[in-house]
């Protein structure tokens, strides 16, 4: 850790701050009336699909108790009457422990098995959020048009994975050479 | 060497302990969550209410050039079909002047008659004006958010109307901010009258873009093509507001298309009629001055 300088202040701080930034913006996304046809239907998905994307990349930028406050902040925002506040943020807490679990089979992979994880994980959490909104509010829910936002984000995923991506730290497996070795024992990220 | 390995060792058991204990907190904390919205909905909806003012400035700003971009898009779609349309509208247009004559010769004639009848009026409607500044559409809810809030005298059940007919009604207000609850809503229920056989039913959602007629008398007096209106039964809204027409009658379910196009949604008005009934909020409803003011 090197403490020199404004710039260089600044930009450790906007690396500690963009998981969040981008998340929170996602979460308000999901209330912009942009009326694309499939697309707008599945905004309500981008957050986990940010928090997927973050999770393999920088973990500790997106700790549980501020995943916690966004997926309740969405709920409070997106959720009508009756629906359970805070489904969202088990669901993110969900996420984030599934990848960072399995660290070794989601990092430094070919894209594609990133995002058959991606596949599962938001299929977990598209079920988790329909049954507890139809638990909560006690009525069947027609899981059709939740099954078309699951398609509709699994589709997008790679669009949008690659430019969440840039800001990804550097994993052992794909640290420069001149920064190898300057890790510690058990720390994943530089 | 052996004393500092152990410690490391330790240490990482201890760290995995914690990670382990904070997982299951933060899951405890989500569960918790859940369960306090599902006991206290009067603290919820303040959470609710508090998000949505907070978030509503951000969300006007990115509604702006997203309304923008719509606009331009539904326009190319539209020069393509502009021959068509312009045929269409000149044959409406026509239709139309006809029934104006008929509404102005409606209109003296029912002044005459009330004015024979001493027939009272009931309470004038005013309206605001609003921006649509966000879509709270997804695969449970189907509703928007407006820039009017408490302050520009939106209150909890007014009704919201578009050009076309009738829209949604209010469910939560904030200082600047409210939340429509679109008619399509699964938690939509609406006292409608049936306009040509004047019968009482229900008209819900269930979050498709059709609507359900319920408890209907007879289901068999209804026709495709019927005008469903506001019946202002419990009187939260106006009566007469059209709503929709029938556009499938089946086996003890009819289905009503609503004229409002909730996709291309902008700007909405809302109707304070001056009374809030029986899904009125708060007593504490300032009474605006009467007419239209825009936003």
């Amino acid at each position: 850790m090197r403490a020199d300088g404004l710039l260089a202040m600044l930009d450790r701080w906007g690396r500690l701050a963009l998981p969040g930034t981008v998340l929170l913006f996602f979460v308000l996304l999901t209330l912009a009336p942009l009326r694309a046809p499939y697309l707008s239907g599945a905004l309500p998905l981008l957050p986990a699909l940010a928090v997927f994307q973050f999770s393999l990349a920088t973990p500790e930028r997106l700790p549980g108790p501020l995943l916690l406050a966004m997926g309740i902040l969405l709920d409070l925002l997106l959720g009508g009457p009756g629906a359970p506040v805070g489904v969202s943020a088990l669901g993110f807490v969900l996420i984030r422990a599934a990848v960072v679990n399995n660290r070794r089979y989601l990092v430094g992979v070919p894209f594609l098995f990133q995002w058959f994880g991606f596949c599962l994980l938001a299929w977990g959490f598209v079920v988790l959020v329909w049954f507890f909104t139809a638990l909560w509010t006690w009525t069947a829910i027609d899981p059709v048009p939740a099954m078309m936002q699951y398609v509709v984000v699994v589709v997008i995923y790679p669009l949008l994975a690659p430019l969440l991506a840039r800001v990804r730290a550097r994993d052992p497996l794909n640290v420069p050479d001149e920064s190898r070795g300057t890790a510690r024992p058990g720390e994943t990220t530089s | 060497m052996a004393i500092r390995d152990d410690f490391e060792v330790a240490a990482g058991q201890v760290r995995a302990v914690v990670q382990r204990f904070a997982l299951g907190l933060l899951v405890l904390a989500a569960f918790g969550a859940m369960l306090v919205g599902k006991a206290d909905t009067v603290l919820v909806e303040h959470a609710r209410v508090l998000a949505l003012d907070l978030a509503s400035p951000v969300l006007e700003a990115i509604a702006r050039p997203a309304a923008a971009a719509n606009r331009a898009i539904a326009d190319l779609k539209e020069f393509a079909s502009l021959r068509e349309e312009n045929a269409r509208l000149r044959e409406e247009n026509a239709r139309l002047l006809a029934w104006q004559t008929a509404a102005r010769r409606l209109e003296n004639e029912n002044e005459r008659l009330r004015g024979l009848a001493n027939f009272r009026e009931g309470p004038e409607a005013s309206f605001i004006t609003a921006r649509i500044v966000g879509d709270s559409v997804s695969a449970y809810v189907r509703g928007a958010l407006l820039n009017v809030g408490r302050r520009g005298g939106v209150a909890s059940g007014q009704a919201v109307v578009t050009g076309e007919g009738l829209a949604g009604r209010i469910a939560e207000v904030g200082e600047n901010s409210a939340r429509v609850l679109f008619v399509t809503d699964v938690n939509s229920r609406l006292p409608v009258l049936i306009e040509r056989t004047r019968e009482r039913a229900i008209l819900a959602g269930d979050n498709s873009p059709q609507l359900r007629l319920t408890l209907l008398q007879s289901v068999a007096g209804v026709q495709r093509g019927d005008r469903i209106v506001t019946s202002g039964h419990g009187g939260s809204f106006p009566v007469g507001i059209p709503i929709g027409e029938v556009v499938e009658t089946g086996e003890g379910s009819v289905r009503v298309r609503p004229f409002a196009d909730f996709s291309r949604l902008e700007f909405v008005r809302v109707v304070d009629y001056g009374v809030t009934g029986l899904v009125g909020g708060g007593p504490t409803v300032p009474a605006p001055p009467a007419g239209v003011r825009i936003r």
